[in-house]
C-alpha cells in the first residue's frame, strides 16, 4: 500500500517523462553537483559522449547532492535512471545488497581501461568479488598549511609526530594557532580521526574497524584518540569549531590567525577565494605517527552506477565505458581540480596541489574513502557525534567510545 | 385524497432497481479492486518491468474506488431506509469522503509507522518493491530505552515545553501594555508582531548569526567589554578576548537555550496577537463595575480582566504547546541537533535517525516517533476532552 501510495504520487508527476523514456537509444543520467566546476565538467564529458554516440539521445537530470542523497532511495526503485552518481565503499552497500545496483563486472573484466587501469581504486568499487560502479574523479586530503607563516618562523614540512607536536609548540608561542577547524557539521572531524588512525594503526585495522570488525574500546582505536588528545592539547584546534562550517574555519586560516588545516583538495579553489595565494599555501603528508607502518590515505572517490531497474543498460555500459577513457577523465579532471582514478591520464601540472597529491595518492599503500563512506551511513553519523564531543572535551573519551560500541552492535547487523 | 398518499409512499420507498444496480457497480468495482495489482497490470499491458507498472495499477485503483464511492452513494441515497432518515445519514455522507482521505493520509501511516518500530529496516525496496526489513519485535524500544541520546531529545522536548509557556505571560503582559489609546499605536503593534510574520527558518538564521562567536551581535557586544585589536604574524588584524565570548551554539549547555529564546520571539507575539483580541471583547460595564468597587491593579487583572480572557488563555496554551512540539524546524536550521546531538528533540532526532543524511534507520526511527505519538497522545485527548466538555456544556 505504502510503496503503491507514493510510486503514485510520484508517477503523477512523472507519467509523462515514463511513456518518452522507454524508447531505446535514451538514456537517462541522474547527476548531484550543481557546484559551477563540477556541472561544467560532468556537461563536458556528456557533450563528447554525444558527439561520440550521435544516435544516443541522452536526458540529465542534475540536483543538489543533499537532495539526491535522499532523491536515490525513492527513484531505484520507483523510476530509474539508466545511470546515476553515487559513492563507493560502504555507502553503496544498502542499494548493492539490496540488489538495487546492476553488477558490472563483465564490464570491468572487457574493457581495456577498466581491468588494467583502475589497479588501485578497484577494492574501492566492489562488494562480495563484484564491481557495481565507475569512478570518475577522486582527490587527496593531507595538511594544508600557510607557508608563509611556516618560512617567517623557520618551521620546515613535518614528517613525523613529534615534529608536528613541535611545529604546533612553535607556532603557539608566536601566538598563531596551529589548527583551525569548523565541526558544525561533523564530517570535518572524521577526516582527522581517519588520519590519526590511519598513522597510528594502520589501514587494515582501520578498515576491519569500520567494516565492525572490531570494536571501538579496542586498545588500538584507544590509542588512537589517546594521539588524537595529544594532539588538541598540543595543536590547539581553533575555539569555537563547534559553530563553523568547514568554509566559515577558513576565515581564520586566511587571516594569519591559524597556520594548518586538515583537508581535502577541494578546499583549494575556497583558500584562493579567501585571497590566499598559492605562494602563501601549501600542502604536506599527515606525518607519521607508528613508525615504518605502510602509508595510506584517504582519496574519497565519486562513482556513477547502473540501476538494477535501468531500462537502457547496453548504452549505459557504452557510457561508463566512455568516461573510462584516459582523456576524458583527465579533461574532466582538470576542470574539477582532482585526480582522475584512470592511471594513464594526464593530469594538471601547473597545479602543484594535483602535482602533489598525484604523488600521495599514487604512491599510497591503501586507500580509505571517508569515514562517513567507510562506515554505514547510521554508524557514521553517531562516530563523528563522537568525534565532536571528543574535540569539545577529550576527557569523555571512555563514555564516548562504549557509547559508539552500542551504536556498532545495533547497526552491522 | 389517495394521489397524495401514494406520492407520499413513493417519496420515503426505495427505488429497487436503481439500488440494485448500484451496488452491482459496487461489487464489481471493489472485486477488480482487489484484482488489480502491479503484477496483472504488468502482464496485461506488456510492461518490462514491475516498477513501470505501478503508476499505472495505482491509477486504475483511485479510479475504481472513486467509481465505488459514487455508485455507493447512489445507492445508500435512493433506499427506503435513507429517505426515512435524511437527517441522521446527510452528516455522514458529506463526512465518508473527509474521513477516507484522513485514513489514508493520517490514520493508516500511524499504523504503519507503528508496525515499522518493530522492525529492522533501511527504507529500500528492492528491485521488485519487496520489502527487505525484517520483524525484530520490542528491540528497537530496547535500543531506545539504553540510548542516551533519546533520553536527551525527551528532556529537550520537556525543557522547550516549559520554557515555551513563558511566551503566554509575556504575551500577555505586552498585550496588555499595548493595549492603549496613543496616537500611532498600530504602528507599534504592528512591530511587535512582525517576529511572527517572519518564517520560523529566517528567525533561526537571524538567532544563530547574532550567536555566532566569531561575528555575531552577542560577540560584537563582548568585544566591547573584554576583546581589544592587535595585530598577528602576517601583519593582519585579530581579535585578541581576555575572556572568550560564549559559544551558545556550540555548548551542550547552553545550545537548547539558545534554541528556546530564538523560537519565543515569535511565539510571544503570536500570544500577544492573541490576547490584544481578546482585550477588545472585555466588557467595558464589567470594568466600569469594578472600578465602582474600587478595583484596580492587580486585582482588577486578576478577578476581572483574566477571566473574562479565559478563550483566549486556552487559545495561546494550546497553539504554545503545538508550537514547542513543532520545533523542528528551528532545531534544524540553527543547530542541526548538535553539538553531538545535544540539541535534539524527539521530532529531530527522528527525521535524524529515519531519513537524515542517509542515516536510513526507518524502524527506530518509527520507534521515535511513536513514541513522541504517545507522548502527544495524552494532550490531544486531554485537548479533544476539554472541547467535548465545552461543546456540552455550550449545548
Amino acid at each position: 500500500m505504502n510503496s503503491i501510495l507514493k510510486s503514485g504520487f510520484a508517477g503523477l508527476f512523472a507519467t509523462s517523462l515514463l511513456s518518452s523514456a522507454a524508447m531505446a537509444g535514451d538514456l537517462v543520467i541522474n547527476y548531484d553537483d550543481l557546484n559551477p566546476a563540477p556541472k561544467a565538467a560532468f556537461e563536458a564529458a556528456v557533450e563528447a559522449f554525444k558527439a561520440a554516440n550521435p544516435d544516443i539521445n541522452v536526458t540529465v537530470n542534475n540536483t543538489d547532492r543533499e537532495a539526491h542523497k535522499s532523491a536515490i532511495r525513492n527513484f531505484l526503485t520507483n523510476d530509474a535512471p539508466d545511470i546515476t552518481s553515487w559513492y563507493p565503499g560502504n555507502r553503496m552497500a544498502p542499494f548493492v545488497d539490496a540488489g538495487l545496483f546492476e553488477d558490472i563486472s563483465d564490464l570491468w573484466a572487457s574493457d581495456a581501461n577498466l581491468s588494467s587501469k583502475f589497479n588501485a581504486i578497484k577494492p574501492t568499487m566492489s562488494r562480495d568479488g563484484k564491481q557495481w560502479g565507475v569512478p570518475y574523479s577522486y582527490y587527496q586530503w593531507g595538511v594544508y598549511y600557510r607557508k608563509d607563516i611556516f618560512d617567517k618562523l623557520n618551521i620546515a614540512e613535518p614528517k613525523t609526530w613529534d615534529e608536528l607536536l613541535a611545529a604546533c609548540g612553535t607556532l603557539k608561542d608566536a601566538g598563531v594557532t596551529p589548527f583551525t577547524i569548523g565541526t558544525k557539521f561533523l564530517w570535518t572531524a572524521a577526516g582527522v580521526f581517519d588520519y590519526i588512525n590511519l598513522r597510528t594503526n594502520g589501514y587494515e585495522v582501520h578498515n576491519a574497524l569500520t567494516a565492525g570488525e572490531i570494536k571501538y574500546t579496542d586498545d588500538r582505536i584507544k590509542a588512537t584518540f589517546a594521539n588524537w588528545a595529544e594532539k588538541i592539547d598540543k595543536c590547539t584546534p581553533v575555539k569555537n569549531h563547534a559553530t563553523m562550517s568547514w568554509q566559515d574555519a577558513i576565515a581564520p586560516f586566511a587571516n594569519g590567525d591559524a597556520a594548518m588545516y586538515v583537508m581535502g583538495n577541494f578546499s583549494v579553489s575556497a583558500y584562493k577565494d579567501a585571497g590566499l595565494t598559492d605562494e602563501q599555501i601549501d600542502f604536506f603528508q599527515f606525518p607519521e605517527i607508528t613508525p615504518g607502518l605502510a602509508r595510506a590515505e584517504e582519496a574519497p572517490a565519486d562513482a556513477f552506477f547502473i540501476p538494477a531497474n535501468a531500462k537502457n543498460k547496453e548504452d549505459a555500459k557504452k557510457f561508463l565505458a566512455f568516461i573510462a577513457q584516459p582523456d576524458i577523465q583527465g579533461e574532466w579532471n582538470k576542470t574539477l581540480g582532482q585526480l582522475p582514478p584512470n592511471s594513464d591520464a594526464s593530469i594538471n601540472t601547473d597545479d602543484k596541489f594535483i602535482v602533489e597529491g598525484f604523488e600521495t595518492v599514487s604512491t599510497a599503500a591503501g586507500l580509505a574513502q571517508f569515514y562517513d563512506r567507510d562506515a554505514p551511513a547510521a554508524m557514521a553519523k553517531a562516530g563523528m557525534e563522537g568525534f565532536q564531543k571528543f574535540m569539545l572535551d577529550p576527557s569523555k573519551v571512555d563514555e564516548i567510545l562504549a557509547e559508539l560500541d552500542k551504536v556498532q552492535a545495533e547497526v552491522y547487523k | 385524497m389517495a394521489s397524495d398518499a401514494s406520492l407520499q409512499l413513493n417519496r420515503t420507498s426505495s427505488n429497487v432497481p436503481l439500488v440494485a444496480v448500484s451496488l452491482l457497480v459496487v461489487l464489481i468495482a471493489i472485486g477488480f479492486m482487489v484484482n488489480i495489482n502491479v503484477d496483472n497490470v504488468m502482464s496485461t499491458f506488456e510492461f518490462e518491468k514491475r516498477s513501470e507498472a505501478r503508476v499505472p495499477a495505482f491509477m486504475f485503483r483511485i479510479s475504481l474506488l472513486i467509481i465505488a464511492l459514487v455508485a455507493g452513494f447512489i445507492a445508500i441515497i435512493n433506499t427506503g431506509l435513507y429517505k426515512k432518515n435524511k437527517i441522521a445519514f446527510s452528516p455522514w455522507i458529506f463526512l465518508s469522503i473527509g474521513l477516507v482521505f484522513f485514513s489514508i493520509y493520517v490514520i493508516i501511516p500511524i499504523f504503519q509507522s507503528i508496525s515499522y518500530s518493530f522492525t529492522r529496516w533501511d527504507g529500500l525496496y528492492d528491485v521488485n518493491g519487496v520489502w527487505t526489513g525484517e520483524w525484530i519485535g520490542f528491540h528497537n524500544y530496547i535500543v531506545l530505552w539504553d540510548d542516551p541520546k533519546f533520553w536527551t531529545s525527551l528532556w529537550n522536548n520537556v525543557l522547550w515545553l516549559i520554557l515555551f509557556m513563558l511566551a503566554v505571560p509575556i504575551g500577555l503582559g505586552l498585550a496588555l501594555f499595548l493595549n492603549q489609546t496613543v496616537r500611532g499605536i498600530r504602528i507599534y503593534k504592528s512591530l511587535f508582531f512582525f517576529p511572527f510574520v517572519i518564517s520560523q527558518v529566517v528567525v533561526g538564521l537571524i538567532f544563530a548569526w547574532a550567536y555566532n562567536p566569531d561575528f555575531g551581535l552577542v560577540a560584537e557586544a563582548w568585544g566591547f567589554f573584554f576583546c581589544e585589536q592587535s595585530v598577528n604574524i602576517v601583519g593582519n588584524v585579530t581579535t585578541k578576548c581576555s575572556i572568550d565570548p560564549p559559544s551558545i551554539l556550540g555548548d551542550e549547555d547552553y545550545a537548547t537555550y539558545g534554541i528556546i529564546a530564538a523560537g519565543l520571539w515569535p511565539q510571544i507575539a503570536y500570544c500577544m496577537i492573541l490576547y490584544l483580541t481578546g482585550l477588545n471583547n472585555v466588557a467595558h460595564d464589567q470594568i466600569e463595575a469594578a472600578r465602582l468597587d474600587n478595583a484596580k491593579g492587580w486585582n482588577m487583572l486578576r478577578f476581572v480582566i483574566l477571566p473574562q480572557l479565559k478563550p483566549a488563555t486556552f487559545i495561546a496554551v494550546v497553539v504554545t504547546v503545538i508550537g514547542a512540539l513543532r520545533s523542528f524546524d528551528m532545531v534544524a536550521t540553527m543547530t542541526q541537533g548538535g553539538p553531538f546531538g545535544s540539541t535534539n528533540v524527539l521530532a529531530y532526532y527522528m527525521f535524524d535517525q529515519a531519513v537524515g543524511e542517509g542515516v536510513g534507520r526507518y524502524g527506530y526511527g518509527s520507534a521515535i516517533a511513536t513514541v513522541l505519538f504517545a507522548i502527544m497522545l495524552v494532550y490531544i485527548s486531554y485537548f479533544l476532552f476539554r472541547m467535548y466538555q465545552d461543546e456540552k456544556e455550550g449545548r
